[in-house]
């Protein structure tokens, strides 16, 4: 089944630079949420934004697909200033996903996945092959179509997210913590299948995580937030490597736990 | 939430009940179709029966009677009794509404409360003026004057009235000086009440009126709590309590005179219920009405009963 | 003569009465709707309209109804007719709970949904007729059976001005001083108000449990 994702198309337009974040600084509030950020993520990219809660990553992203504006600096989103797109469209070029999916609870699988196409003016029957191609792209049954969110796994739920997110072919893609409240093993599964999904399609990926290990997997650049800035900036593996202390704080919170909580106690006992 | 066993079956329940939003939203749609339907034909029905419409008080009670039965005997047609419409304005919006066919009012509370127009004293142009207000502007006929007024009217104790030789009102501001007074609110309040009354005849009392409840005025007047009240003129209690009622020899009171207020579309329809209702032109006279009302709130007797016998010994239930 | 005696003897009268204040009571929360729905949808955009609006509602809601039904009569053209002056006065009632209630109802739809719809690049009308009013019809739905019930209680007393309906026979009977001819208002009024709050009631929950989570 041929994919409609047309990379190579992606990968021309502004010469590869999808999104482009030129000191950026946004407050709400009075607040400063974001100081003075830069950064690009190149068409085909995963960029995954690491950080605490608080760190400005979802704020990072909002700023992308305009439900945000900055405060200062410019965010550049194929080449055109965010300021300066339609929001509507913007928004359409945007591929959304979020904690649980998001999904309209009134609407069907299908529906929900064809939402975007529908305000777009797509005739009926290239909706329903796109839903069905859709599905099957995020692997789940085409019987699932009919059913309502309510009536789903958190993980068919969370594919049914990502699947919605894909339907109209946006070329960017920001996903916030999209995994994060799925078990263990399901989470697993969907990082390993987006992983491939994304090596196919080869969307420009910002992907936002508080999880070391999901940061690893997926990402081709990890920045790491701290703050409202961009505290390190480096691609995968040197990430990994890196002794920068707050990375290193990063590691040993996720290094393997294997005191149990007595064990601890009988070792900091004189 | 996992899909298992339980998931399937209740996937499987919640697909019937959208069916169910439906379903019930065209009930309802249907329900309100058939309340609709029925208003339509119960329209059409109720146009087969006359209705007379009364105002609450015992007076009007008697005369939708009259109204009743006399298109009864006269015309055979079905006819149904509204009676106890709560005053002038709601007989007045029932009939414009086409609620009631029928109904009992006087020149002078159509000529001011309904027209809103200022009061005038002679009878003959307050009816003319009446007649083709209510014909132009709703539509309405109004049927032949009945033969009384009533009107307010002053009422003292008959003995007083023997004694000083009294007939008119003018007559008595020469002693009211010396006399109590005992109003009802309303007359207190309106600008066709007191206040004019005392500027038209120079009125002055004892001591400020006293305003009480109209059904203790009556009494109080008996009981020699008050000298003079005002009434309605055609009050049952009159003749029977010894009261006498003053002429208004300066015609301060706007006349009162009883006519039936009918529908004309209903005459076009039922020209023979005009008719019938032309019979009871100038058949009762105030002290008639006095008797009648008499009968009713004095001996507690039946209005429809006290009507019936009425009517027989005018003749008037034949067919002529 | 028992009650279910007097009630069918009567009953042509019944029914024209009753078919009377639906009509009253259906028109008025009617409009209530098309005017209050409107109206609420506007406060959760422009919230700076809220205090004004809600507050305007409220304002209605505290003048007694016999006294609103007697300031309008003075009134050209609605004060002409009972029935215009009666539905109108009646529809002003039945304002505030469906304003509340639109404006409740869209801001409680989950907020995540609303987000999401925003940045899937709904505009502010897709995502107002195909998400938050959808999401909201069961608050919305509760709003209308406020006002219906409510309606049909206060067109009782229309009938002090004409306006018809069942509380003609309660006024009649109490001038009467005949509990039979009060009854014969009074009951089919309970009746009516508990019809529609049951059937009104039904939708709302099968709107509320179909379209919300589980």
């Amino acid at each position: 089944m041929p994919l409609t994702v047309n990379a190579t198309a992606n990968e021309a337009a502004n010469n590869g630079i999808a999104i482009e974040f030129d000191r950026v600084s946004f407050s709400l509030n009075g607040r400063r949420l974001l100081e003075n950020l830069s950064l690009t993520v190149s068409q085909g990219e995963t960029l995954v934004l690491l950080g605490r809660s608080g760190s400005g990553k979802t704020t990072t992203l909002k700023l992308i697909n305009g439900l945000l504006m900055p405060v200062a600096g410019e965010v550049r989103i194929g080449g055109r200033s965010s300021a300066n797109w339609d929001p509507i469209r913007l928004r359409r070029s945007v591929g959304y996903v979020i904690q649980d999916g998001g999904l309209f609870p009134h609407f069907t699988v299908e529906r929900n996945i064809g939402l975007v196409p529908r305000v777009e003016g797509w005739e009926g029957a290239r909706i329903e092959a796109r839903v069905r191609e859709l599905l099957g792209l995020v692997g789940l049954d085409v019987e699932l179509a009919s059913r309502y969110p309510r009536e789903l796994s958190g993980g068919q739920r969370q594919r049914v997210g990502v699947a919605r997110a894909l339907a109209a072919d946006p070329p960017i893609l920001i996903l916030d913590e999209a995994f994060s409240a799925l078990d263990p093993i399901t989470r697993s599964e969907m990082q390993k299948e987006f992983h491939q999904l994304q090596q196919r399609m080869r969307k420009a990926v910002v992907f936002v995580t508080h999880d070391l290990r999901e940061a690893v997997r997926l990402a081709d650049r990890i920045v790491l937030m701290e703050s409202g800035r961009a505290v390190v900036n480096l691609p995968s593996e040197e990430f990994s490597r890196s002794e920068h202390p707050l990375v290193r704080a990063y590691r040993e919170a996720f290094s393997e736990p294997t005191e149990t909580a007595t064990k601890k106690k009988t070792r900091e006992s004189p | 939430m996992t899909l298992g066993e339980t998931g399937e079956a209740e996937a499987r329940q919640s697909r019937p009940r959208g069916i169910a939003v439906w379903s019930l939203v065209v009930a309802m749609t249907t329900i309100l179709a058939i309340a609709m339907f029925l208003l339509v034909t119960g329209c059409a029905a109720h146009s087969e029966r006359i209705v007379i419409g009364s105002k609450n008080f015992t007076e009007q009670l008697i005369l939708g009677e009259l109204f009743a039965q006399i298109i009864e005997s006269q015309t055979h047609l079905p006819v149904e009794r509204r009676f106890y419409l709560a005053g002038t304005f709601i007989c007045h919006q029932a009939i414009l509404a086409g609620r009631i066919d029928i109904y009992p009012e006087y020149t002078g509370t159509a000529l001011t409360a309904v027209l809103k127009e200022p009061p005038r004293a002679n009878k003959e142009e307050v009816y003319g003026q009446v007649r083709q207000a209510y014909e132009k502007q709703f539509n309405l006929t109004l049927g032949p004057e009945l033969g009384f007024d009533d009107t307010f009217a002053i009422v003292i104790r008959g003995e007083d009235a023997r004694r000083l030789r009294l007939q008119t009102l003018s007559q008595a501001s020469a002693y009211t000086p010396h006399w109590r007074a005992g109003f009802g609110y309303e007359f207190m309040e309106r600008a066709d009440g007191y206040k004019g009354l005392s500027t038209s005849y120079g009125l002055r009392f004892a001591e400020p009126p006293r305003v009480m409840d109209l059904g203790l005025l009556t009494r109080a007047l008996v009981q020699r709590q008050v000298d003079l009240i005002a009434g309605n003129n055609t009050d049952g209690l009159i003749p029977a309590l010894d009261l006498f009622v003053l002429q208004d020899d300066r015609h301060y009171f706007p006349p009162y005179e009883a006519v039936a207020v009918m529908r004309a579309e209903l005459l076009k329809v039922h020209p023979e219920v005009k008719a019938a209702l032309e019979l009871l032109g100038g058949q009762i006279s105030d002290e008639d009405m006095r008797r009648l009302n008499y009968a009713v709130d004095g001996e507690h007797r039946d209005p429809g009963a006290v009507v019936h016998e009425f009517l027989a010994a005018r003749r008037l239930l034949q067919k002529n | 003569m028992n009650f279910l005696h007097f009630m069918s003897a009567n009953r042509q009268q019944i029914i024209e009465l009753t078919l009377e204040h639906i009509q009253l009571a259906g028109v008025s929360t009617l409009i209530a709707a098309l005017a209050g729905i409107p109206l609420g949808i506007v406060i959760t955009r422009i919230p700076a309209l809220s205090k004004l609006i809600i507050g305007g509602a409220n304002v209605i809601q505290t003048i007694p109804s016999l006294a609103l039904f007697g300031f309008l009569i003075p009134a050209p053209w609605i004060g002409e007719r009972a029935s215009r002056l009666a539905i109108l006065a009646l529809a002003l009632y039945g304002l505030l709970p469906l304003i509340r209630n639109t404006y409740a109802g869209i801001r409680g739809v989950d907020p995540a949904v609303v987000e999401a719809g925003r940045a899937m690049g709904l505009t502010d009308r897709q995502l107002l007729f195909q998400v938050e009013l959808p999401l909201a019809s069961g608050v919305i739905v509760a709003g209308v059976r406020i006002a219906a019930v409510l309606s049909i209680g206060l067109a009782t007393i229309a009938a002090a001005i004409g306006a018809g309906g069942l509380g003609e026979f309660i006024f009649r009977g109490l001038a009467m001083v005949s509990n039979q001819v009060i009854l014969a208002g009074a009951v089919p009024a309970a009746l009516l108000a508990l019809a529609a709050d049951l059937l009104l009631g039904l939708l709302e929950r099968r709107l509320n449990s179909f379209w919300l989570k589980a």
